[in-house]
């Protein structure tokens, strides 16, 4: 099946042959991870300081004391608002853009050039910087200067605090994350869905087969290592969520939106509690990895099959 | 004619001629204000320069590391002043207010030498201190070989030059004999009322005497301005919401935020007093604050009042100071006015914000830097900056009883003299120093964040507050 | 690919239409505003009626700030160069590795090749925070600190595991049968990959490519952490102008306008390549 497989058919003497065969794929790959390995060392150095006590402030505690930041967690209500918080809302944006990013990958999918310029200019939310965008609708939804605030004020809703209320404040930070990342998916699908081969759809259109059995039995599933691709980046970067909750709301309003991200960045920053900042960076870290090991692995799984098809 | 000009200015500060006389010579001489005022300070560069070898360093390359602010900005049109008067040269990174401590943080916890010195405020000193990332500053102020004889420190406000000094004991009071001196302050800011002059007389109200009276004028403003809300305060889960009008109010009442005993600290925020006052707070942001209160910081409060959008804030006096300019709607309507929220308070005692300089412990070129730090705090930078440039408030006394700067001050910024010197006597760092003050304070905002949106009662919340800071100094080794 | 009645196309357009308002709107608004002063920005309530003015773009564009104070310097231009430096680089660098990467983990398996493709995408896992400080210190050691090259080292984080596993992802669905016939014919391995591969995951390298430039493009950490004032990118730039005395929203915004450009630019210009995955799909499965 495989490239190196055909070779042998070639002329070049077998031994070298088969060291190159061997070493190909190491010598295209190992670059990228060399380029990378660089960043391994201040990991190792981050878990090192997760098992200390370590506030730069008060540094004549600093000591090393093995699982404790993590055993002090399970104790801890605040820790588990933030797990809950951070899983709640990247399961809802991913949810929410993948289903939106579908559905105008599937509007857009003729190529004509209405189309193509519509999604070229529906990537506009993702080029604008989240920490800059997300200035803009605070602005937006000021209630005294913001266009949003004053258009959902037409239509009957005088009093809606977007962020600023607990009840709402997940609503409107989705609402912006949406707003950004949905192009992502989109842009991706719309990539997978135009590169999908042809003969089924014409094979099935010649059968006559209704078009709901041809999205859900054909296209869902030949485009499914695109969906999984392209939901694992945004989950990688929604469970990471900074830049947007940051901004429009410290985490707020209380501790209804306190994420991994905000709550490490203002343990280091602002607290300097290194050991604790580094505990709970390698939490989110923890869960990432087992959160993208299943996506990876289906993910194979797919590829398996879709080759063993072909 | 600029030699001319120049002789001019030297006499003037040499005494010989009034300052009249020298304005009168200068138009005479056809010199516009503005050239004057930049000859006037060389001429006072050169007066410091008098007793003391400021060539010292010649040649040196300074670099700091400022924060986007009016005083940068003032420092930085004065910089040749101080370049052509010691031959040094200096380079300066300037980053946003939004992301400065981070930058801050971020380079001195690498232990940089790039920045010698660096803008800071006060709170971040307790931090930064304990750390060892900055040099007490006591040696080089007391060493006659190393600050110049005019430098004069004593005229430095003594709220804020005990503000800045911690002996590094957490709950150890501020300005303590052996406290050390982490930063120079260099502007200020206290916390009282501004107050939007047009919206106070559509509706007939004066500014508020205490904190019940400010619950009924911006209750009145909500109801009657026909738009604008009542009272602008900040609100966002940040120390930053405590820090200004609400620890200013809430000292007023002589609450404190710890009780210290023993040099152990124990949370002091659940008394009777401090609930009440808790509770008043909470219903007037309920009633008549901004309806985003909870995600407002510096900027919205700034903005609303600015914009008409608010009839008053109890927040810094120099963001009413700054929305009175520029090309704010409201500009040259705002008034500022003296607040003590106990009514039987004698004065008010507004908690500060002091933008300070600090030393870098990892510079290599300290004494140089402490050349630049005592010229950029000097008496006559202070009054360059306070006449010409944004620099209020200014920290020392006697730029306050400069006559120029009044007369600009009282022309253009109705009350804000007379709130300062009706408040300037209780005007210091409230808070306790201690290295936990920006964990505890940020829970305290979230706390007052939950009572605001009728999650949590004031009682229980406060009850639940002081228990889990309690818990928290406990675990760092300095609860009671 | 199937006849379509006109209710369903009238449908299909005014969803289009929807979702173009959807994610337009906030943007037309922002544009709307890099026209106007703060005074006009902050109206109550907010109105569309206005008179343009071109001072925000001046001030970014002569780097000169006109306060009530004096002049002041902003370094727009200079951080959107930066940005631009740094975008570019990153992105080619992680192209350069990321693509023949992708290529190897598609069509051999070798051992240990999931693992080494599961271990750059968890570079992604790691939360910048977690890497930064630390780094930092050792940038120090390597004098790597406040260098464009430091920086595009590290941006490899954000843009290398982006290009890799999405290149990956077509070159799977290229059919290897094409390069067996090519090869077959008497091409090099090299030949091939050049000639016959890239070609034909072209859209996939130009849609991750284009993504990894976005990404780049937005971050501001790293620079914000590692590099000094010169060379940060437009996203900490364009915070020059949330300033003490007030948020300079009409700066910001043409700020946006600006720093966006060349993003649009570069996505047009990928476009043709994103589009031509349509021709070649023929000869795919």
């Amino acid at each position: 099946m495989s490239l190196a497989s055909v070779s042998e058919t070639g002329s070049v003497p077998i031994r070298k042959r088969r060291f190159a065969r061997h070493a190909l794929p190491y010598l295209l790959s190992l670059p990228a991870l060399l380029v990378c390995i660089g960043i391994l060392v201040p990991f190792v150095t981050a878990v090192y300081y997760s098992l200390m006590r370590f506030r730069l402030n008060l540094p004549a505690m600093k000591g090393f004391i093995w699982f404790d930041n993590y055993i002090n967690f399970l104790s801890d209500s605040a820790f588990w608002n933030t797990v809950s918080v951070s899983l709640t809302y990247a399961l809802v944006t991913v949810v929410v853009e993948l289903v939106l990013g579908l559905g105008i990958a599937l509007l857009l999918v003729k190529p004509t050039r209405l189309n193509n310029l519509a999604s070229i200019l529906l990537l506009l939310p993702l080029m604008t910087a989240p920490a800059l965008a997300a200035l803009m609708w605070k602005l937006m939804t000021n209630p005294n200067f913001g266009i949003l605030s004053y258009l959902v004020s037409l239509i009957g809703f005088t009093d809606f605090r977007w962020a600023s209320d607990p009840r709402t404040a997940l609503l409107t930070v989705t609402l912006v994350d949406v707003w950004v990342y949905t192009p992502f998916i989109m842009i991706l699908l719309l990539a997978g869905l135009r590169s999908l081969p042809k003969q089924p759809f014409e094979a099935a259109a010649l059968d006559g087969v209704p078009r709901s059995f041809v999205f859900f039995r054909i296209t869902l599933p030949m485009l499914m290592p695109y969906i999984i691709t392209a939901s694992l980046f945004r989950l990688l970067d929604s469970i990471q969520q900074f830049d947007i909750v940051y901004s429009l709301t410290q985490g707020g309003p209380g501790d209804t939106l306190m994420v991994f991200q905000v709550q490490a960045y203002l343990e280091f920053f602002q607290y300097t509690n290194v050991g604790r900042s580094a505990a709970l960076m390698m939490v989110l870290w923890a869960i990432t990895y087992f959160l993208s090991n299943i996506f990876i692995k289906q993910w194979l799984k797919l590829r398996e099959r879709a080759r063993g098809v072909s | 004619m600029f030699e001319r000009g120049r002789d001019l200015t030297q006499r003037f500060v040499k005494g010989e001629i009034s300052r009249r006389e020298m304005l009168k010579g200068a138009s005479r001489l056809g010199l516009g204000i503005a050239t004057t005022g930049f000859l006037l300070n060389e001429a006072m560069s050169q007066a410091i320069a008098a007793d003391f070898d400021w060539q010292k360093f010649k040649g040196t390359k300074l670099k700091l590391l400022l924060n986007k602010h009016p005083y940068a900005d003032a420092m930085i049109a004065d910089l040749d002043n101080f370049k052509s008067m010691t031959g040094m040269d200096v380079s300066y990174d300037i980053f946003p207010e939004d992301v400065y401590f981070d930058k801050v943080t971020a380079a001195l916890s690498s232990g940089s030498s790039e920045y010698d010195a660096f803008m800071t405020g006060a709170y971040m000193t307790w931090t930064y201190g304990p750390a060892g990332w900055i040099e007490d500053l006591n040696a080089y102020i007391k060493d006659p070989a190393k600050t110049n004889p005019n430098y004069n420190w004593e005229d430095v406000l003594p709220g804020l030059r005990a503000s800045t000094a911690w002996n590094g004991v957490p709950g150890g009071a501020l300005g303590s004999d052996d406290a050390k001196q982490w930063c120079i302050p260099w502007g200020f800011e206290l916390n009282n009322v501004s107050y939007n002059r047009k919206i106070f007389e559509k509706v007939g109200v004066e500014p508020p005497k205490n904190l019940e009276d400010m619950l009924a004028v911006a209750g009145k403003i909500t109801k009657d301005a026909g738009g604008p809300y009542g009272i602008g305060v900040r609100g966002s889960r940040s120390w930053a919401t405590i820090h200004p009008g609400f620890l200013s109010g809430y000292s007023n009442y002589g609450q404190r935020d710890f009780d210290v005993a023993d040099g152990k600290l124990k949370a002091a925020m659940n008394t009777a007093e401090s609930k009440a006052y808790h509770k008043l707070w909470v219903q007037m942001i309920q009633e008549s604050g901004p309806k985003n209160w909870s995600t407002y910081t510096w900027y919205q409060v700034g903005t609303d009042l600015g914009a008409g959008a608010s009839g008053m804030i109890f927040d810094a006096d120099i963001l009413g100071y700054f929305m009175n300019g520029g090309d704010n709607k409201e500009a040259g309507n705002i008034a500022y006015a003296p607040f003590a929220a106990n009514p039987a308070a004698k004065a008010p005692t507004p908690n500060v914000w002091i933008w300070s300089l600090a030393l870098s412990s990892f510079s290599k070129q300290k004494d140089a830097a402490w050349t630049f730090m005592q010229w950029a705090s000097s008496t006559e930078h202070d009054l360059f900056g306070a006449r010409k440039m944004d620099f209020v408030n200014p920290v020392r006394a006697s730029v306050w009883k400069d006559e120029e700067f009044r007369a600009r001050i009282d022309k253009s910024y109705p009350g804000y003299l007379n709130q300062y010197e009706k408040s300037s006597e209780g005007s210091k760092i409230y808070f306790t120093a201690q290295p936990l003050f920006f964990d505890l304070t940020t829970q305290w905002a979230e706390t007052l964040q939950k009572m605001v949106a009728k999650q949590l009662p004031v009682d229980e919340g406060l009850d639940q507050l002081a228990a889990n800071i309690d818990k928290q100094l406990k675990d760092a080794g300095i609860g009671g | 690919m199937e006849r379509v009645s006109t209710l369903e196309r009238a449908i299909r357009t005014v969803l289009i239409v929807l979702v173009l308002v959807f994610f337009l709107f906030p943007i037309f608004w922002i544009v709307l505003m890099s026209f106007q002063n703060n005074d006009q920005i902050l109206r109550i309530p907010p109105s569309i009626l206005f008179e343009p003015t071109l001072a925000n773009y001046t001030t970014l564009l002569t780097g000169k700030l006109q306060t009530t104070a004096g002049n002041l310097d902003i370094a727009f231009l200079k951080n959107l160069g930066n940005s631009l430096l740094l975008s570019t680089g990153s992105v080619i660098l992680s192209l350069i590795l990321g693509v023949p990467a992708a290529y190897a983990f598609a069509r051999f398996k070798f051992r240990l090749g999931e693992n080494i493709a599961f271990t750059l995408l968890s570079f992604r896992f790691a939360p910048p925070l977690l890497v930064l400080l630390p780094l930092s210190l050792y940038f120090k050691q390597l004098g790597l600190t406040d260098s464009y090259f430091g920086l595009i080292w590290i941006y490899q984080l954000i843009c290398l595991p982006l290009i890799l596993w999405i290149v990956r992802g077509y070159f799977e669905d290229v059919s290897p049968d094409i390069e067996h016939a090519y090869r077959v014919a008497g091409h090099s391995w090299w030949t091939t990959f050049r000639k016959i591969a890239i070609p034909l995951a072209r859209p996939g390298i130009a849609a991750a490519g284009l993504l990894a430039f976005i990404f780049a493009w937005n971050n501001f950490v790293f620079a914000l952490i590692l590099a000094s004032a010169d060379k940060q990118p437009v996203t900490v730039g364009a915070l020059a102008f949330v300033t003490a005395s007030g948020i300079q929203y009409g700066q910001i915004a043409a700020a946006i306008v600006l720093s966006v450009m060349p993003t649009l630019l570069l996505a047009l210009y990928a476009q043709r390549y994103l589009v031509e995955g349509l021709s070649l799909g023929a000869v795919k499965g």
